[in-house]
């Protein structure tokens, strides 16, 4: 059920890249308003800035300075402190990337634990520890990598390492996943058995954000914008 | 808790951190390994300036000090002394027995005139009469066959302790071990009579000068004394010179004993003799003084300066006396007597120490080269763990953690490789002055041989990288093997050459710990700037760069 209240909303983002003497903009004037609920798509070709408006939405990157806010349930993050956006990222939103990004040196059940053991202190991951890797376990078994749980991410195949990753993004179940490019280095159908997780979760209340240059894949979702000259264009 | 897991995970997943820590571990071994050998040496070298000198020494000018026997008595009575000792310090010639004909060999000797029995309680005198037969059957089986000492007659050891001839009655003196150039030291660190002159079978003549309290020099005497024993303290400015006379002798050979006094400015009588006044006291130039056990050697010094003081003052104020001790006494802690000694290798020790930590600076350049090769490789898991909410501070953990590790783990190592050396270091010696075994240097060219089979293969499958390490393989243990054929026994530490007999083999515990901790601190040091470098690295960038 998708409320008419946004969960997550950008309003006139401008971000530039400098490299050098040279300055690229990305963004100008984006804005965009995520649905509590709903799944959204952001289609656009490759450097259109796609990615970067994601990371600004999940608090990895902030927009230049003084231009433009990102609020989330009101509050602007644009401003928000360090601690405060790392606390964000933790706990409100999930991101799943188009490499997986898993660390090669954990398995699968500690790579899906990773957050659990980022947002708790020592003294409440030792008394809750094994309710997380229950909890880990039985996510990852709902993805179908009950049997993979002890492998490293070098012996996994693609479909397995994204699964792996998406069940990471869900460790702290966040409000909003955040999914840039989640099938793009995947064959047509296991990337059609990610979408179908990702569709799965949805259907339970999860609120995504998907990034893609795939016209066909951004057709799954509710609502698909696409990002033209740094700036977002509803479809 | 992320920290710990991914802090554990680089360390036993890939070989580098263990690189890491062994270099770290022969790092802080080097350290402890030199400077608990020195530090060895410094303690052999104070216990043995220590066991002739006791804790604390009254010494006096030329003149001496009379009525010593009741100053001796008062610092006995004292609880912080053990014993006390007079003595008289001198200098002298020795007229050698050899060699063969009228010409003998004339010596320069520092004369000490003891009272054997209270000497030995203040110090360890009976423990440094060399010709005495081994104690036990350990010290038995560990004298080589041609050893003296199994041979030789016990009555040696007691004439030694004596002072004393037992055959004849007569006053003996005992040498320090180097006085005789006849003494051969050989490599177990026993001695060997050169030309057969065995000293205690020997007589000496001493030649020594009289002096007045006024300063005045009279006839010099010399007396003959059989050689009753040879003397080994340990130091070798002190057995190269010091012989050991009773000190009765050495009083009446310089005038200090009991005399007589006359009037001299009265008339004299029918006979042409002065007045009698009294007898004028015997005299020691020295009081060493022994602390009760626990005592530190400072707290007795002030106590016998307190003793002497009182002394003094009740001589002096008594007109009955007919001599006054020394106002100003030297009273000196053994330390501070032998300051001149250990002073140097002291400061030796402390430049070592100095020039060593060096060691820690390459320690941390080593860990922070390592980490921030690994943070590069990283940067992609530091962009994953800040997407997943990791703070930088986080980050930072983990590699400092990471370096506290191996800092923890190589420099505990360290300490464990340097106990290993320095408990055994004698045996090593001993190996490496000894042929290579033959099976050594066969075993070494053997595998040398081996390593040719794989570099062959390398080279037909054109693969660089492991042609070159069979390569560096084969030729390493081939210049081992050769060395081990080679190696003829090499004797680094020559006890005939360097004084002490064997090489100081106890770990210098204050310095392990010390550098334990330098080698951690300077391990986390040089983990820090990488560390630093990953808190610092910009999320987005750090998944762009996967």
């Amino acid at each position: 059920m998708v409320e008419q209240q946004p969960i997550i909303e950008a309003r006139d983002i401008h971000k530039t890249y400098r490299d050098g003497q040279v300055a690229v903009s990305v963004l100008g004037g984006a804005n965009l308003a995520l649905k509590h609920g709903e799944w959204l798509a952001i289609l656009g070709h490759s450097g259109s800035g796609k990615s970067t408006l994601l990371h600004i939405l999940g608090g990895l990157d902030r927009p230049d300075d003084g231009a433009g806010a990102v609020r989330y349930r009101g509050e602007v993050l644009s401003f928000a402190r360090t601690a405060s956006l790392d606390q964000y990222r933790n706990k409100r939103v999930g991101f799943v990337f188009q490499f997986y990004h898993l660390l090669p040196e954990l398995n699968a059940l500690e790579n899906a634990l990773l957050p659990a053991m980022v947002g708790k202190s020592k003294l409440e991951w030792f008394t809750g520890m094994r309710s997380e890797r229950q909890r880990a376990s039985t996510l990852l078994e709902s993805f179908g990598l009950g049997h993979r749980l002890h492998h490293r991410p070098s012996q996994l195949s693609g479909g397995e390492k994204q699964r792996v990753a998406i069940a990471r993004a869900l460790m702290n179940e966040p409000e909003v996943l955040l999914a840039d490019e989640p099938t793009g280095n995947l064959d047509a159908a296991t990337g059609d058995g990610i979408l179908g997780v990702l569709a799965q979760r949805h259907k339970a209340g999860l609120t995504i954000a998907m990034v893609t240059h795939d016209a066909s894949v951004a057709a799954r979702a509710d609502r698909v914008v696409r990002l033209v000259d740094g700036r977002v264009m509803e479809q | 808790m992320y920290a710990a897991l991914l802090a554990n995970r680089y360390l036993t997943t890939r070989l580098i951190p263990l690189i890491a820590v062994g270099a770290v571990a022969l790092c802080v071994a080097l350290v402890v390994i030199v400077v608990s050998v020195m530090t060895g040496f410094l303690d052999v070298l104070r216990a043995s300036g220590r066991t002739l000198v006791g804790d604390v020494s009254v010494t006096s000018g030329i003149g001496g000090i009379p009525y010593y026997a009741e100053l001796v008595t008062a610092i006995e009575a004292l609880p912080e002394a053990e014993a006390a000792t007079p003595l008289i310090d001198t200098l002298g010639l020795l007229r050698m027995p050899y060699p063969e004909g009228k010409q003998k060999e004339i010596s320069p000797v520092q004369v000490w005139g003891i009272e054997p029995a209270s000497f030995a309680r203040v110090t360890r005198f009976s423990e440094s009469l060399y010709w005495q037969p081994p104690r036990d059957e350990a010290a038995r089986e560990a004298m080589l066959p041609d050893d003296p000492r199994l041979k030789i007659d016990a009555s040696l050891f007691a004439n030694g302790l004596a002072l004393q001839q037992s055959s004849t009655g007569r006053s003996g003196m005992v040498l320090g071990m180097h006085v005789s150039a006849a003494n051969k030291r050989t490599h177990d660190g026993s001695y060997r009579q050169l030309y057969g002159w065995f000293m205690p079978a020997e007589t000496v003549t001493l030649t020594v000068v009289p002096v007045s309290a006024s300063g005045r020099i009279s006839e010099p005497k010399d007396r003959s004394f059989p050689i009753v024993n040879e003397m080994m303290s340990g130091v070798f400015e002190v057995d190269k010179s010091r012989v050991f006379i009773p000190l009765s002798d050495a009083q009446s050979m310089l005038r200090m004993d009991n005399a007589p006094m006359y009037d001299t400015s009265a008339a004299p009588d029918a006979s042409g003799s002065f007045p009698l006044i009294g007898v004028a006291p015997a005299r020691a130039t020295r009081i060493l003084v022994r602390a009760a056990e626990g005592i530190d050697p400072n707290t007795l010094r002030d106590a016998v300066e307190v003793v002497y003081q009182t002394f003094c003052e009740g001589i002096t104020k008594d007109p009955a006396r007919l001599a006054a001790p020394p106002q100003r006494p030297s009273i000196l802690t053994w330390e501070q007597q032998l300051r001149d000694l250990i002073g140097p290798v002291e400061k030796e020790r402390e430049m070592m120490r100095v020039l060593f930590s060096i060691i820690y600076i390459v320690c941390a350049g080593l860990i922070l080269s390592i980490f921030w090769a690994i943070v590069i490789e990283k940067t992609r898991d530091i962009g994953v763990l800040r997407s997943v909410g990791a703070s930088r501070a986080g980050i930072m953990w983990i590699f400092l953690r990471y370096g506290l590790v191996i800092g923890t783990l190589g420099s505990l190592a360290g300490v464990g490789l340097a106990w290993l050396v320095v408990r055994n270091i004698n045996a090593i010696h001993e190996a490496i002055g000894r042929d290579a075994p033959t099976a050594s240097w066969v075993g070494a060219l053997a595998l040398a041989a081996a390593c040719l089979i794989p570099l062959l293969s390398s080279a037909r499958r054109a693969k660089l990288l492991p042609i070159l390490l069979w390569l560096l393989s084969a030729m390493t243990l081939a210049i081992i093997g050769t060395g081990l054929l080679l190696h003829k026994g090499t004797l680094i530490w020559d006890p005939a050459v360097y004084y002490f007999p064997r090489v100081p083999d106890e770990v210098d515990w204050n310095t392990a710990w010390l550098t334990l901790s330098f080698g951690i601190l300077f391990s986390v040091l040089g983990a820090a700037i990488p560390a630093a470098k990953a808190a610092d690295t910009d999320p987005v960038e750090a998944l762009r760069y996967g």
